[in-house]
């Protein structure tokens, strides 16, 4: 287990409840983040992850699990079946959930539309994980001049708010392109990806900055270690639990952007490729004879940001992330 | 004010940069952004005139240059094609609807900030207590709600089921003062969200403050408890929030885009929407670089008022 991180703001505060300031608010679910109502450190090593925790965990195991087993599980298809009859009708025996305003069964909408939702969600986390994380380790690393651009970089990023920054690259990059569903699930998850680079680039040059002024990167030097060994095997590790904590809050609010970014005309395709933001959309046009469809696809994208905040919360007290300052 | 020159050097960089990517946008789209505004034209004349009018023909730092000229002395450019607004210069609309986005947000901040500060004081002073606990869950649910899924409710119920409210603004030049029934739903949406994030921040940091000794010095002076809460502990608790809540203007803006498009209500983010879904691409430009160009400007305010107001944030710089 990592030792907590030299941060100023421990000086500053001296105290538990003081998680430190919040220059990364990038968006509002990581503001939110910076100040969690915490247990004593005691607590929190003994108590490293409640029933919340789990039931948060057991929550997205099965939501993932149905996405990934949704073509062999005996569903009806979400597009091809429909019974305009029953359009628009509540729970009933047949279709426990209901129909949609184009008769289609609402089970079978919700458990196909958690593929597109949780692949843009986890797809575009996990690409700016990786990218912003890249970045942000070499920043943190080299201090000079690399890391004074790079930190640049994410600010001038950052300094477009987000939701325009992927409402734009989306109408821009899918303007003309036939509508091909694949290549809009593509073209918002790269959209949200690159929205989520400076932000996972930031909190890792924060935490890699700390980290790298610590006597085990000296003595790694002095070995003779070279510069990429003592990022991958110094740095890494101890960045990790920071970038964690900030990526699983990262995918809720990809999956919520999913939703915004389909009312603004600029989601996945509705006709071909269900997802819980389109299903929304497509819904609150009926809202007032049937209210399901909204309340049931908004229950999905609820349950699972609560369960990614609650998870994310739960990881940074179990690794005592703080954010530095910077 | 060393650091103050570098900080206005690094924001007019920023501004700059921005502006260069809000340009470059349009050059993501494929083919020829003048096909978009066009549609007819056998003799190719027209379509070679634009070309000539956007300065489409020159190089691309050349075309950046004209753009950004323009851009800082206020010409946005016109709508163009079939579109109602078309012939009309951007800076029209753009004008009206900045300032009342901005009253938007404005209304939102203080909403949110009207409940989550008493909220926060009091759960951090009754901390431990079931109240404590349940308004926190509470406040952690308001996290995980989308503001456009709250935002579609209280349109369906408050406004269509009970007509206590409009539904929308049908994108007509609404005043957000007068009009102040319009501005209701969109600022309790926009708001909700805002209230867990402020109240949750303010409570850590007041209980933090609640164990100093000045506090335990004040309630020895036989001060009530309301006056050491909302006296005392609340002003030096509140630095962090004031931070959060310049720098949440950001979510705000992207939120309120949401709920601007979801209400209709003439804002940048409305009208961003409809420039998009018109392929208005000169407007699209400008709508961006000024909503990013304002949130910087937020942005750097607030830094510049933190450190103005925070004595150790100031001499820790000044150390460093």
């Amino acid at each position: 287990m990592p030792e907590p991180l030299p941060s100023a703001a421990q000086d500053l505060a001296g105290d538990e409840e003081y998680e430190g300031l919040p220059v990364d608010a990038g968006t509002q679910q990581i503001a939110a983040v910076v100040s969690v109502p915490a247990a004593t450190a005691a607590a929190r090593r003994k108590k490293p992850f409640g029933i919340g925790a789990w039931l948060s965990l057991g929550w997205l195991v099965f939501v993932i699990a149905i996405a990934l087993l949704a073509p062999i599980l005996p569903l009806k298809d979400p597009i091809t079946w429909s019974d305009p009859a029953l359009k628009l009708q509540g729970p009933q025996w047949g279709h426990i959930l209901g129909l949609d305003q184009g008769g289609h069964d609402m089970l079978s909408l919700l458990v196909w539309g958690a593929r597109p939702s949780l692949l843009i969600g986890f797809g575009s986390i996990a690409i700016g994980f990786v990218v912003g994380g890249t970045l942000g380790l070499i920043a943190g690393y080299f201090k000079g001049v690399i890391g004074e651009f790079l930190g640049g970089l994410f600010d001038i990023m950052l300094a477009i708010p987000a939701v325009i920054l992927a409402l734009a690259i989306v109408a821009a990059s899918s303007a003309s392109v036939t509508t091909n569903t694949g290549s809009h699930i593509g073209n918002v998850t790269i959209a949200l990806a690159i929205v989520s680079v400076p932000i996972l680039g930031r909190i890792t040059r924060a935490s890699a900055l700390s980290w790298s002024e610590r006597e085990f990167v000296l003595a790694a030097r002095a070995q003779g270690a070279s510069h990429f060994r003592i990022m991958l095997r110094e740095l890494l590790p101890n960045v990790l639990p920071a970038m964690f904590s900030i990526a699983v809050l990262g995918i809720a609010v990809a999956i919520v952007a999913e939703g915004a970014l389909a009312i603004l005309g600029a989601g996945v395709n509705a006709a071909s490729t269900p997802s819980w933001g389109n299903i929304i959309v497509g819904g609150q046009g009926s809202l007032s004879q049937a209210a399901h469809i909204v309340i049931e696809a908004s229950i999905a994208i609820f349950l699972t940001v609560l369960s990614l905040n609650h998870l994310g919360d739960a990881i940074r007290a179990r690794f005592d992330v703080q954010e530095a300052r910077i | 004010m060393r650091t103050f020159a570098t900080k206005l050097l690094r924001l007019v960089i920023v501004i700059v940069a921005v502006t260069f990517f809000s340009f470059a946008l349009i050059k993501l789209v494929p083919g020829d952004p003048v096909d978009y505004i066009i549609n007819y034209d056998p003799s190719g004349q027209l379509k070679a005139r634009l070309h000539q009018d956007l300065h489409l023909n020159d190089p691309f730092f050349v075309q950046y240059w004209h753009w950004l000229t323009n851009f800082f002395t206020g010409n946005f450019g016109r709508y163009y094609g079939l579109s109602p607004t078309a012939g009309q210069p951007v800076s029209q609309q753009l004008w009206k609807a900045l300032p009342f986005s901005l009253v938007l947000i404005l209304y939102a901040q203080i909403l949110a900030l009207a409940i989550a500060i008493p909220l926060g004081v009091v759960t951090a002073y009754r901390a431990g207590t079931k109240f404590d606990g349940a308004t926190n869950a509470v406040a952690f649910g308001f996290l995980a709600l989308p503001s456009y899924v709250l935002a579609f409710f209280l349109a369906i119920w408050v406004a269509v089921k009970w007509g206590l409210l409009p539904v929308s603004a049908g994108g007509n030049q609404i005043s957000p003062i007068t009009d102040w029934r319009y501005m209701i739903l969109p600022v309790i949406s926009l708001a909700a969200a805002q209230v867990a994030v402020y109240m949750r921040l303010l409570r850590s940091d007041v209980i933090a403050t609640l164990r100093e000794d000045f506090i335990t010095t004040a309630q020895a002076k036989g001060i009530t408890n309301r006056r050491i809460l909302f006296r005392h502990a609340l002003r030096p608790s509140s630095l962090t929030l004031l931070t959060v809540a310049g720098l949440n203007v950001g979510a705000l803006i992207g939120g309120a885009v949401v709920v601007e498009v979801i209400f209709q209500l003439p804002g940048m983010g409305f009208r961003l929407f409809q420039a998009i879904g018109s392929k208005q691409y000169v407007a699209v430009q400008t709508y961006v670089a000024v909503i990013a160009i304002v949130y910087v400007l937020i942005n750097f305010t607030v830094d510049i008022l933190y450190s103005v107001l925070d004595p150790r944030i100031r001499h820790a710089r000044a150390a460093a």
